[in-house]
């Protein structure tokens, strides 16, 4: 997971209030267009409004093409999309951005990737190979057979040497921006010191090619969840033979179904159709348009306006990211003849409030401030409940295996329980403590201080808040040292599983790392462990999800932030709309041009 | 006046020097490190090394200045992007694409912006202040005064955003503006901008109609007008000839600035109208902290400044006989 806003720090700092901060490439899904789904739902019920989607593993025969396709599905046609920024890199190698990786769906393929069965279910499938993978030696190896027709746009078969070498080229000097989970598991963690890449003509002997179909990855570990990561852009395959190194950034090979035909960096894309790409070996992407037009450099509020007049090539027209523009947000959701148009989907990422337990050290004391929370009147500030849903655990509903469970009573008492959070702090070592809460220096966050200060003044909680500046708010809160009892954090996993999760949030506890309130509880740490080498991902699921309840009911490390909803609108003429619940962006897979 | 060009050219890019050496050594005085930026959210040590090193940052920061300086007159080599021509601007942090090449594709969006808008605010703006002094006190004059007050006081993001909205989405009398190169289509490039170029008229005309009228009334009291009325000479040669000529010297002096001032970027007119621009590329690489294009944004705004200024100190001695250029 990264940002669109090129700037991942940057957005892990501002968290879910921008759409930037995502990760794992996902399939299309989610709610459907037509307003906020469970209208008679509380708004706050999280699960009631939005259920997870489901994600699972699918078999050889889902992994056959062609996609699944939408209801009302029309071929053929031309597609405007317009949005902020154009895509930082086209080298499937360099991508970690949700927004880029939903673009490579049209232009990239990998080994596995995620196909929409349903609205809000999906099955990690084979997309170049056969199946999910085949796991052998507890976890260690993981094999995949390349399917039969799959191709370069060159008309070239796409082999396992193409795999191979993909991955090899991971290691080299140039390609730093994408995630980095294969090449530790295949070297060590700071993997670019291992290994120099193959342009040298040096291989790695743990990744095989017994035959042009067929290759075998041998880990140092097991992991479990492999074929969600190998879903990752990152890992898209590149071909061997055409591998410009540094250029293939601006002149990438498709093995998707459409090939750039014209690109004005930041201007706009041109996409037509791939006629090597074979529908039939393809189980995710529909690819229902003929020719694709994208337009960069418009901000939120020229998306919005384009989109509500709905006029001219507007209706053929839609946004892969742009949120409704905050001064629209009523008009657009109270206008019924946008009602169709509209689609509504909670934040696939984890927000939260971190206590620093090495200044926080009485657990009655978090315990109390979460019980007082004022969840509410933050929802409030933000917007209200039609901007926000409330979380009440560690794991986005998104992740494979989430349980709900709500023991603070974020949901049953929104407002805070201020009777038990008394309580609770007379039992404590310090009555009356005095709490640094460190907060982005913006308008909204000001105005979430302000409640939170005023909530922990009824409990006797003294809140000394302190801003910080937003673009080097990461730089100052991951600090071990950093002066603070209490601050804002996100983190979204790069899969929809935990392993991405837990690992790195509760993991090293050291400068710039991401373990930000600092937990070093040697119980939850050989936990983690454990569950990382469980051979069964179901299991491990479930591992996951009792791990989350019991930090929080022993621990209690963070207060769990808002989930915030995107908010998008498209024109008349485009079907299949779907905000994608895994990489929270409009994906291409299902897109169709409606019948004028 | 071939002297004078010298002298002041020489002083130009003295300036401009100073204006880099400033903005380089400024960028890194603020906090956050643009290699980690471009590095993966999980970015191990060797990774973040190779990312600094790829951008050109692990070298000394005084070196790096060197290495861009020489790279404007000599081009430059870079460990993983290759090599780029001169004037090299330095290869953008962020898109890897050469700064120059960006900086020349969207030069053409913001002059066709200036040029467009200017033609309108000086002819209206010196037009209606020309009036206006020549009735004051009149009910045009009064008429002027208000509206160019008015004028005066509204931003573009907010006049900007109304006309769109209503004109373009709500009434349809025109279409959402946009850029459509000059040689492509002069009827559609001028179409395209027509919002934009009016909105940015209003703002501007104000200023130009206030500053006219003042310094009109100002000039219709001066003894050589007098002397001129005196000798017999119409009301038309009396305020073309030598009210109008002492007038221009100061709205000379504000359009060179003004001019100057959209080259370098009409950073809110682009983000209101979505028009991409240098503003819109100059706002991108502060938020990206993205040092080559930050400072090939702004050399090109101090150029402009400066360049505009010894055309306005020529012009002076065009305008104004009594001035004399050494």
């Amino acid at each position: 997971m990264s940002t669109r806003t090129r700037s991942v720090l940057a957005v892990l700092a501002i968290g879910a209030l921008t759409l930037a901060t995502a990760c794992s490439k996902g399939n299309a899904g989610g709610t459907t267009a037509g307003g906020s789904p469970g209208a008679s739902a509380s708004p706050t019920n999280l699960t009631a409004l939005f259920a997870p989607p489901k994600i699972t593993i699918g078999t050889a025969d889902d992994s056959k093409g062609p996609a699944i396709p939408p209801e009302g599905v029309v071929k053929g046609g031309t597609v405007n999309m317009i949005d902020r920024d154009d895509y930082p890199h086209l080298d499937p190698g360099r991508v970690y951005d949700n927004v880029t990786a939903n673009f490579h769906l049209m232009i990239s393929r990998g080994l596995t990737g995620y196909k929409r069965v349903a609205t809000g279910e999906y099955k990690v499938v084979g997309d170049l190979a056969t199946d999910a993978g085949t796991v052998s030696d507890g976890g260690k190896t993981w094999t995949f057979t390349l399917k039969d027709g799959v191709k370069w746009q060159t008309g070239e078969p796409i082999t396992s040497a193409d795999v191979k070498w993909t991955i090899e080229r991971l290691f080299a000097d140039f390609p730093i921006e994408g995630p980095p989970y294969i090449q530790q598991w295949l070297t060590e963690e700071d993997f670019k010191k291992a290994y120099k890449g193959p342009y040298d003509g040096k291989e790695l002997s743990n990744i095989e090619t017994p035959d042009d179909k067929t290759v075998v990855f041998k880990f140092n570990e097991p992991h479990a969840d492999a074929n969600y990561a190998f879903a990752m852009t990152g890992y898209d395959i590149v071909p061997k033979a055409h591998d410009t190194k540094e250029k293939y950034d601006k002149d990438p090979v498709s093995s998707g179904p459409y090939i750039i035909a014209k690109h004005v960096l930041d201007k706009s894309m041109d996409l037509e159709r791939n006629p090597n790409w074979d529908p039939a070996t393809d189980p995710i992407r529909g690819a229902y348009p003929d020719k694709w037009h994208l337009e960069f450099g418009y901000q939120s509020l020229a998306v919005t306006d384009r989109l509500i007049a709905d006029a001219g090539d507007d209706k053929k027209t839609f946004s892969f990211y742009t949120n409704v523009a905050a001064e629209r947000t009523q008009q657009v959701l109270q206008d019924p003849a946008l009602k169709d148009r509209i689609l509504r989907q909670p934040s696939p990422y984890g927000d939260y409030y971190y206590f620093n337990l090495d200044r926080v050290k009485d657990i009655k004391i978090r315990q109390a401030i979460a019980y007082a929370w004022p969840t509410k009147q933050i929802q409030t500030v933000n917007g209200g409940p039609d901007t926000s849903v409330i979380n009440t655990t560690i794991l986005n509903p998104s992740v494979s295996g989430w349980q709900d469970y709500d023991i603070f009573g974020f949901k049953a008492h929104p407002e805070g329980d201020i009777a038990k959070a008394k309580a609770l702090l007379a039992q404590s070592s310090n009555p009356k403590p005095t709490i640094v809460y460190g907060y982005n220096n913006t308008p909204t966050q000001q105005r979430e201080t302000v409640a939170i200060k005023n909530q922990m003044a009824k409990i006797g909680v003294n809140i000394v808040a302190k801003p910080m500046d937003t673009k080097t708010w990461y730089d100052q809160t991951s600090k071990v040292d950093n002066g603070l009892d209490m601050y804002w954090g996100g983190w979204g996993a790069d899969w929809p599983t935990a392993a991405t999760v837990f690992p790195v949030i509760f993991g090293p506890v050291r400068d710039g790392g991401y373990n930000q309130s600092h937990l070093n509880d040697p119980a939850v740490t050989a936990e983690i462990k454990r569950i990382m080498g469980l051979s069964d991902a179901n299991e491990a699921n479930q591992a996951w999800a009792a791990l989350d309840k019991k930090i929080m009911e022993t621990i209690t490390p963070l207060v769990p932030a808002l989930n915030n909803l995107a908010l998008q609108l498209h024109g008349s003429l485009i079907g299949g709309a779907e905000n994608d619940p895994i990489s929270w962006v409009i994906s291409p897979n299902t897109i169709f041009l409606k019948n004028s | 006046m071939l002297r004078f060009l010298t002298r002041r050219s020489i002083g130009a890019l003295f300036t401009l020097l100073i204006i880099a050496v400033v903005t380089f050594f400024m960028f890194f005085a603020v906090p956050g490190d643009p290699a980690r930026l471009s590095c993966g959210k999980v970015c191990p040590p060797e990774s973040l090394v190779l990312a600094r090193h790829n951008l050109g940052l692990d070298h000394p920061i005084f070196v790096q200045f060197v290495q861009w300086l020489a790279g404007i007159f000599v081009g430059r080599d870079y460990p993983t992007l290759g090599h780029c021509p001169a004037p090299c601007l330095g290869y953008s942090f962020v898109n890897k694409e050469p700064v120059f090449a960006a900086i020349v594709d969207r030069l053409p969006v913001t002059i066709s912006l200036t040029i467009g808008s200017a033609i309108i605010f000086l002819v209206f703006g010196v037009g209606t202040g020309v009036i206006a002094g020549l009735r004051q006190g009149k009910p045009l004059d009064k008429i002027a005064s208000v509206s160019s007050l008015i004028g005066a006081s509204v931003q573009i993001y907010f006049i900007g955003t109304l006309a769109v909205y209503f004109l373009v989405f709500q009434w349809h009398v025109v279409e959402r503006p946009r850029y459509v190169p000059f040689t492509e289509n002069p009827l559609e490039w001028a179409y395209g901008l027509l919002i934009p170029w009016i909105v940015l008229a209003v703002i501007f005309t104000a200023n130009y109609t206030r500053m006219t009228r003042s310094t009109m009334v100002e000039q219709l009291s001066e003894d050589f007008v007098r002397t001129a009325r005196a000798k017999g000479m119409s009301n038309r040669t009396v305020v073309l000839r030598f009210a109008l000529r002492g007038t221009l010297i100061p709205i000379v002096t504000i359009f060179g600035i003004d001019l100057a001032t959209l080259i370098g970027g009409a950073i809110i007119t682009e983000t209101t109208f979505s028009l991409q621009g240098i503003g819109r590329l100059s706002i991108a690489a502060v938020v990206d902290s993205d040092l080559p294009m930050l400072m090939a944004t702004v050399v090109l705004a101090a150029a402009a400044i400066v360049v505009f200024n010894v055309i306005v100190d020529a012009l002076y001695a065009v305008i104004d006989p009594r001035v004399r250029l050494t």
